[in-house]
């Protein structure tokens, strides 16, 4: 589980998080949605240790992150896909998930045949560079490097940003089922609705850094009207 | 036959120059660190080897000892002043200017102004018809071009230089990955200085060794940089040997002050028609 609380960041002196807290519970895909420049970004970055926090509190299954380096709260368990995917595009698709690897706990490729077995295309492709990919098939990758290391929570920037509709319902509908299948919890950034509603299974409002509100999935597809609150949809 | 002595000459300066301009390009390129005293650092691995010979050692070990004493100065050198600094050129420059002026003057009080010679440890020439040419100087050559191979093949084939080379293109995104860059930063920049500390013993027999004699490879290095861009590896050797051809051979051909015009002009218009390098990289 992880936990949020009172949580105050930003950039230098003007804060985006004000007293921000959220938990996200086990095994579960929570999305946090709300317009452009409301913090979503900033807060995914807020946990990945690359803000410095003004104050509040992070824990991982009781682990507390905050005041770690970016790289021990990746060790910790948590995996991150950046908005824009950042991928080492002039490495090959071998070379980026081999990285993830080396800076995980694990520092093997254990993982790399379930890898596989997720995302085909990435075993096909092996040593292609992956400056040569497709933005969907550069998420693709993205998402299998953060998964090689076994992240406890992955957290997820725009996963749909600059991507075909056809390949954003494909990734949309594996992560649901990686997360049921392997008990992976997620924190998904997003703005698209479909891919909330295909994989979330509760929502969270986000507007000038603070929690809104926080429902399941179900009230979400009965309601649009927070929909129109939040995103102005 | 009149051509290939200077030719040979060029490709001996353009090695060295290339494996000083590798330290620095690595200290550069990962951590956005100028260091200006990367050449008192080839300096003063020249400098171990006089000690060497004054001690009686051997030349072999002489080669051993300065590596790790540069490059032990380097972890020193990281640990109180550039891990402070890491990302921020500006300060880079001014803090490692002082640290090569405290470091030139710390070698004028101990040895003096005046300069030292290193005796060759092998004196023959290897002759080729009509070409002669000192046989040190073609181990130096050697010796440059084992170095730069295995610098390239650690940056490019090893995990540490795969980390390396992620930690040079996103800083960041390599850290949510897991990987510890400050723990890179540092033993990159004691490869770096280990380099130019190697650099500095190997040419020490073939040049006097002096407090200034840093500066005269500094300003080519980072200019074989500049030209052959920061990113790639192989953008050092471009530099290198656009750079270090061009004044090791108009130096030869008309004058060393029509070499140097050369050098700036090169560096001008790279700098003009492709700022981030011939082969890409930084700008």
């Amino acid at each position: 589980m992880l936990e949020i609380s009172n949580l105050q960041a930003g950039y230098n002196e003007a804060m985006v998080l004000h007293d921000f807290s959220l938990i996200i519970e086990s095994g579960k895909v929570t999305a946090l949605m709300g317009r452009n420049g409301m913090g979503k970004t900033t807060l995914l970055k807020s946990i990945m240790g690359l803000l410095p926090l003004a104050s509040g509190r992070i824990s991982l299954d009781g682990q507390p992150l905050q005041g770690l380096e970016t790289h021990k709260i990746s060790q910790a368990g948590v995996g991150y896909v950046p908005q824009g995917r950042e991928v080492f595009e002039d490495f090959t698709v071998y070379e980026n998930l081999r990285l993830a690897a080396l800076g995980s706990d694990i520092g093997s490729l254990e993982m790399l045949p379930q890898i596989f077995n997720w995302f085909p295309i990435l075993e096909k492709r092996l040593s292609q560079k992956a400056g040569t990919f497709s933005g969907g098939q550069q998420q693709i990758l993205a998402i299998a490097r953060a998964l090689i290391t076994r992240p406890k929570i992955l957290l997820l920037d725009e996963p749909t940003e600059g991507i075909q509709p056809s390949i954003v319902h494909e990734i949309g509908v594996k992560l649901a089922e990686i997360s049921t299948q392997t008990g992976l919890t997620i924190l998904l950034v997003e703005q698209n609705v479909d891919m909330v509603k295909t994989m979330a299974d509760d929502i969270a409002f986000i507007e000038n850094g603070a929690l809104m509100e926080q429902c399941s999935k179900q009230i979400l597809l009965e309601n649009d009207a927070l929909l129109h609150r939040y995103l102005s949809l | 036959m009149d051509f290939i002595l200077p030719l040979v000459d060029a490709l001996s300066y353009i090695l060295i120059l290339v494996l000083i301009a590798l330290g620095l390009m690595i200290v550069f390129g990962m951590m956005g660190v100028i260091n200006m005293a990367h050449g008192e650092l080839f300096m003063i691995g020249a400098y171990v080897m006089v000690v060497c010979q004054n001690s009686g050692l051997p030349f072999l070990a002489g080669l051993i000892i300065a590596p790790l004493f540069v490059g032990l100065l380097g972890l020193i050198i990281e640990s109180l002043l550039i891990r402070h600094i890491y990302l921020r050129p500006l300060d880079t420059i001014l803090a490692t200017w002082g640290l090569s002026i405290a470091l030139k003057q710390l070698i004028v009080l101990w040895f003096g102004p005046e300069s030292q010679s290193i005796a060759s440890p092998v004196d023959s020439m290897v002759t080729l018809g009509t070409f002669s040419y000192p046989a040190y100087r073609l181990l130096v050559m050697g010796a440059a071009i084992l170095l730069i191979g295995g610098t390239f093949w650690t940056f490019l084939k090893t995990d540490f230089g795969l980390q390396a080379r992620a930690v040079i293109a996103r800083p960041d995104t390599a850290a949510t990955l897991g990987i510890n860059t400050r723990h890179l930063y540092r033993w990159s920049f004691v490869i770096g200085t280990a380099l130019a500390g190697l650099a500095g013993a190997l040419i020490a027999p073939t040049i006097s060794v002096d407090p200034q004699m840093g500066l005269g490879y500094l300003i080519p290095g980072f200019l074989s940089i500049l030209v052959g861009g920061a990113g790639p590896l192989a953008g050092v050797l471009a530099g290198g040997a656009a750079v270090g051809g061009t004044n090791s051979l108009l130096t030869v051909w008309i004058s060393p002050v029509a070499a140097q015009i050369a050098v700036f002009l090169l560096a001008i218009l790279v700098i003009r028609m492709r700022p981030e390098g011939l082969l890409g990289g930084k700008k």
